[in-house]
């Protein structure tokens, strides 16, 4: 077999070249259209304050209401989430509700047999009071945290994070 | 279907197997130099197509896609025009003969018949030439259609306000309420007709983006202008009041803060 | 490794002479612009072609931001065409080539035409064509109101008028085409949007096939 290359070759090769180039010209920017959402950077949401007051909080983790509006592309729309609040000490803790086995709603002491625990009812989830999952029950790792301030004697909510208690 | 023994099929299908390369087919019919349309004539037109989608990419990113602000069935001063390419039939309905009592000849028997002898061009022109030199009177015929079609177009375009035409449809977003009663009872009656829908201007001039004064919009209102009628006699002291005020506080907001579009 | 699949597929399915059947066929000097420019008048099917894989590829595209619906059209349009990355281009692509196909669908009528290749035995697709054509002036007409501006409802206005004005049973054609006898609104939206995207796309689809069969099964007509 030689290594010339001949014209059939040739006329293959600039076939390819050519047809790849108004592939491309039609496909990039309709790619770049379709992955636009692996590109949009979130507008993180700003401390939101809720109709809490910080003086009804005890160590007891409460349901804190908060509502914000969501920017769904052309959408826009009230959101309404809540958090589990609690005073640590001095420290107000919020933890997310969402479990982190399959995305259902803990509650807290919603098992009667730990009445000192956050409970996912969908798979019998178990977490401690700071938000660890207990070992042996189906949630893969503790709830996320909320970063918890005080304005004006009411409580506000700001940024989900990683769970900084464990 | 061809059967017998001599025939070769692949396993116990009925798809023949080959034992030669499969041959091209003749195209000694037409006499001169042939080409191979794969990969010879193939590059040509795929070197076109490249070509041409390159112009085309420049045209987009030139000349970006218009979209006019949120339709709005209540604007009546709005004066529509279709796309381009059915400016030729527009046009023609704008003709004595094609309107009025005679409209259903501009809007179904002309372009009817024209696409039904389009349809039917092969019984129609029975002719057995087929260089157009040859057949007078179907070519003829051809040219004078595309003739009207272009000098229908030319005309339409050429009388058509484009000014107003991309004034009346600019995107604006403003702090006009349209849930307003001042809005909805005396200004959608008496201003909006010259002025826009949303006031941003059509054949009378943008309201919201200069900052006007209530005394000025108020001699405007009562006085008119040369082209403008006075409303002194026609409105109350009040609902001058109440519309020069309006007026005077519309301005330009961002699209997050406007009142004018949106989900309302 | 590539031509031992290629045998591997061809040994079962025998798809050889389905790809032969389109490539393997010599191209005639009097279409080659090769060989006489004035030939490149036979290169306009080719580029209407060309510019339908563009409309149908964009429109695909555009349909994963739009939404067919009077309260959100409009927002999803702007929202498509000035907050996502490339939205101006694959927009772009849509308006102007819907322009542009009623141009190169024209002149390649007027090529036909003229050279009166529509004589016989190539009378049916003649009609397929005007057929195609028509389908793409309803593609072109369905598709306008759908971004739902100003511009879009009065047209489309004018067009039921127009539709209205039918002896005998222009009310009813209007009604359909609208969705209801009086208002031009959310049913219109839906109906134009069904009809541009899956019936009048598959009557082109339709079309386009025969079209490109009788092409091949014909052959391209001699010279004049």
């Amino acid at each position: 077999m030689s290594n010339k290359v001949t014209r059939r070759q040739f006329l293959n090769y600039s076939l390819m070249g050519v047809g790849s180039f108004m592939a491309a010209g039609m496909i990039l920017p309709m790619g770049r259209f379709a992955l636009d959402p692996l590109f949009q950077t979130d507008a993180e949401g700003d401390e939101i304050v809720t109709s809490v007051k910080v003086s009804e909080i005890t160590e007891e983790p409460e349901k804190v209401d908060f509502t914000f509006t969501q920017q769904d592309a052309w959408y826009e729309s009230e959101v309404t989430n809540f958090a589990w609040v609690y005073k640590d000490g001095d420290k107000l803790v919020g933890l997310s509700p969402v479990c982190k086995h399959l995305g259902c709603t803990v509650t807290w002491a919603g098992d009667d047999n730990n009445p000192d625990m956050f409970f996912c009812p969908c798979h019998n989830g178990l977490y401690t009071k700071d938000g660890n999952n207990v070992p042996g029950t189906p949630p893969r790792g503790p709830l996320d945290e909320f970063e918890v301030g005080e304005k004006d004697g009411y409580i506000t909510i700001g940024k989900k994070k990683e769970n900084t208690l464990v | 279907m061809k059967r017998g023994k001599g025939l070769k099929f692949v396993g116990d299908s009925r798809i023949q197997s080959y034992e030669k390369p499969k041959l091209n087919r003749d195209y000694s019919e037409f006499p001169g130099r042939t080409e191979e349309f794969y990969p010879d004539f193939l590059l040509k037109e795929w070197l076109t197509g490249a070509v041409f989608l390159v112009g085309f990419l420049c045209l987009i990113v030139a000349d970006p896609a218009p979209l006019e602000r949120m339709a709005d069935a209540t604007d009546t001063g709005y004066i529509p025009l279709p796309d381009w390419y059915f400016l030729f039939l527009y046009q023609i309905l704008k003709y004595s003969y094609a309107s009025g009592p005679f409209n259903v000849v501009g809007a179904i028997i002309i372009p009817g018949l024209a696409m039904g002898a389009l349809l039917l061009m092969p019984w129609l022109d029975t002719s057995k030439h087929r260089n157009w030199k040859k057949r007078p009177v179907a070519a003829s015929l051809m040219i004078v259609s595309v003739a009207i079609i272009f000098y229908a177009t030319w005309e339409s375009v050429a009388y058509h306000d484009w000014e107003q035409q991309a004034e009346q449809g600019k995107i604006v977003f403003s702090n006009l309420d349209s849930d307003d009663p001042v809005f909805n009872e005396l200004i959608r009656t008496n201003c909006t007709s010259c002025h826009g829908g949303e006031l941003t201007g059509a054949s009378g001039p943008d309201l919201v983006t200069p900052d006007l004064d209530e005394g000025t919009v108020k001699a405007f209102v009562e006085n008119g202008t040369e082209t403008m009628p006075a409303f002194k006699d026609t409105l109350t002291e009040d609902e001058i009041d109440e519309i020069s005020q309006f007026i005077a506080n519309l301005e330009l907001t961002d699209k997050k803060n406007a009142d004018n579009t949106g989900e309302k | 490794m590539l031509n031992r699949i290629y045998d591997w597929i061809d040994d079962r399915i025998d798809i050889t002479p389905i790809w032969r059947d389109i490539a393997d066929h010599e191209v005639p000097e009097h279409v080659n612009p090769a060989y006489h420019f004035s030939a490149f008048v036979y290169c306009f099917g080719g580029l209407t072609f060309f510019i339908t894989v563009i409309q149908v590829l964009s429109g695909m595209f555009l349909t994963m931001y739009y939404v067919p619906d009077i309260v959100n059209a409009w927002n999803s349009v702007y929202y498509l065409q000035n907050d996502v990355a490339a939205g101006m281009i694959v927009r772009g692509m849509h308006h102007w080539g819907a322009s542009l196909v009623v141009v190169m669908m024209f002149l390649h009528t007027l090529r036909v035409f003229f050279t009166g290749a529509y004589k016989s035995p190539r009378e049916l697709n003649w009609v397929v064509g005007v057929l195609l054509f028509m389908v793409m002036l309803g593609l072109a007409f369905t598709g306008y109101l759908l971004p739902w501006d100003m511009k879009a409802l009065f047209a489309t206005n004018v067009g039921l008028d127009i539709a209205e004005s039918v002896p005998f049973i222009g009310e009813w054609i209007k009604t359909l085409l609208a969705g209801d006898a009086e208002i031009v609104g959310a049913q219109t939206l839906t109906r134009f949007f069904a009809i541009h995207v899956f019936f009048l796309p598959a009557a082109l689809f339709v079309l386009m096939g025969i079209h490109f069969i009788l092409i091949r099964r014909q052959g391209i007509s001699g010279p004049l």
